[in-house]
Parts: structure tokens; C-alpha cells; sequence
């Protein structure tokens, strides 16, 4: 390729640029004119006393990103609804505020709420995680059950996922510690080997401690193992365009 | 950010487009046949 084809297409964009100058230059005003009559109805009808909206950059060259200036003193809530009304006029980029951060942060949530909670309580709601008693060793019938808790539970990766070993009364209670740290371990290990992230796991063991709610000490039923979906803190949308009270 | 700067912004990344598209049909075609 000569050098004649990048300068005749450097010279085919600078035309290019010039003709969107020339293009908007003429029509611009009108525009704006059109987007300032509308936006003081806008602010007039939200309640936005004081408050004028300045369509010009920096330089002073027309533009369609109004600065609202004005209404300090006017509630959080109105100067919200201001911009928000501003912003809803066809035609108007990114509203800021003269005396505020440049844009607002949506205050609707837009994660979805996870179940991983629920969907493992209601797996072991009929079926339980057994081990061989006394020991840490997990019965055949188990790896099953634990197969769908780990597809349960992957959704939520991310999260924290705490396992819970209980014990019944039956023993020593130092004994029992120990074994139900040992089986929640055994858990965690098998959930490793299932895909789910070492780093989100943590087990411990209470012993009998904690029996279940009605049951005696004692009860059988208290060998478990419990799960807690611990959600982190979920990432915040990065704001883009949302007007907000400053 | 000034409207005639938006308008050339978006004028030139078009033109930008078409260039590209204009020679991933053909220009490497010619460049094959050469």
C-alpha cells in the first residue's frame, strides 16, 4: 500500500469531522432552545424552585448535558425528582449538579437475590448428610445428597458458605467437638472435590451445643450438618447516567 | 461536551466503520489477488 491511501482516508475523516461541525453548528441552537424551554417546564412542574439548567460545556459551546445550578436548599428528594425530570426530556444527555458529584447513584438494586439458602435447607429438609458413627466417614447414601447440595450451593459462589457440624449428647462433649469440626471438615473437603472454591468454605464444629429446636440432647437427630449462605456484599452498578439529587 | 463535537465524534467513528468494513470485504480480496 503507498503512503497516498492513509492520507487520503485521514483526509476523508477530517472532512468527515468538519461536515459534523458544519452540520451541527446551524442546528444547534434551535435545539437547544427547544431542550431549555422544556427542561424549565420540567423543573417548574417537579417543584424545583431556584433551579435553572445551564445547556453550554465548559467552553461555553452549546451542548446537550445540562448543569443544573441553583435550589440548595430545596429537599434531597425534590432535587432527585428535578433531575430525573430533566434527564427524561428526549434529547438530554448526562445531568449534572453545579455543586454536587457528577452523577447519582441508582438507589434501585439491580442483583437478583440468590435461594442458595433455601434450596440446600430444602434438600436436607427431608434427607440428611450421615456418617458412620462415631466417625467422620461419610455413607455411601450421602455423596449423593451432596452432589445436589453442591449444585445448590454454586449459584452463590462468591458468597461465604459455612458448614456446621453437630453432634448429639451421646459421648463426650470434647469428643463430640471434635468429631463435628472432623465431619464438617470431611464436608468441606467433599464440596472442594465438587467444584465449589476452597476459599468460600468454612466449617467448624459445635459439638451439641446447639441441638435442634424441640429435640432433646440426646436425640439422634442432632448429628447434622448445617449450611449458611453468608452473601457478601454485592457489587455496586457502576452509575452511568442516572441523575441524581447532586 | 459540545454538540458538534458528539455529532463529528460520532460522524467520524462511522466513516471509521465503513473504512473497516470496506476493506474487510474487499481490500483484503485485492490484497490476496496482488
Amino acid at each position: 500500500m503507498s503512503i497516498r491511501a492513509p492520507l487520503v482516508m485521514l483526509a476523508g475523516a477530517m472532512a468527515t469531522g468538519l461536515a459534523g461541525y458544519a452540520l451541527a453548528e446551524p442546528m444547534a441552537a434551535d435545539f437547544i432552545d427547544r431542550l431549555e424551554t422544556q427542561s424549565a417546564a420540567a423543573i417548574a412542574e417537579a417543584g424545583g424552585t431556584g433551579v435553572t439548567a445551564r445547556f453550554a460545556s465548559a467552553t461555553g459551546s452549546l451542548s446537550r448535558h445540562p448543569l443544573l445550578s441553583g435550589g440548595e436548599d430545596l429537599d434531597e428528594s425534590v432535587r432527585t425528582r428535578v433531575a430525573r425530570e430533566v434527564y427524561d426530556i428526549p434529547g438530554v444527555g448526562g445531568v449534572t449538579w453545579s455543586d454536587g458529584t457528577v452523577r447519582a447513584e441508582s438507589d434501585e438494586p439491580t442483583y437478583q437475590p440468590l435461594h442458595c439458602q433455601e434450596d440446600v435447607e430444602g434438600l436436607l429438609r427431608t434427607r440428611s448428610i450421615r456418617f458412620e458413627e462415631g466417625s467422620s466417614a461419610l455413607l455411601p447414601s450421602s455423596r449423593k445428597l451432596l452432589n445436589e447440595v453442591a449444585d445448590a450451593l454454586r449459584p452463590c459462589l462468591g458468597s461465604i458458605i459455612a458448614i456446621t457440624g453437630h453432634t448429639d449428647k451421646a459421648g463426650t462433649e470434647p469428643g463430640n467437638l471434635a468429631l463435628s469440626m472432623e465431619r464438617a471438615r470431611v464436608v468441606r473437603q467433599a464440596l472442594i472435590e465438587r467444584g465449589i472454591p476452597r476459599d468460600g468454605l468454612r466449617a467448624s464444629g459445635v459439638g451439641s451445643s446447639q441441638p435442634v429446636e424441640g429435640l432433646a440432647p440426646s436425640d439422634p437427630a442432632n448429628r447434622r450438618i448445617e449450611f449458611s449462605v453468608i452473601r457478601t456484599e454485592p457489587l455496586r452498578p457502576t452509575p452511568v447516567d442516572t441523575p441524581g439529587a447532586r | 461536551m459540545p454538540l458538534w463535537f458528539e455529532l463529528a465524534a460520532l460522524m467520524i467513528a462511522a466513516y471509521g466503520a465503513g473504512i473497516g468494513i470496506g476493506w474487510a470485504l474487499w481490500g483484503r480480496h485485492d490484497q490476496q489477488e496482488d
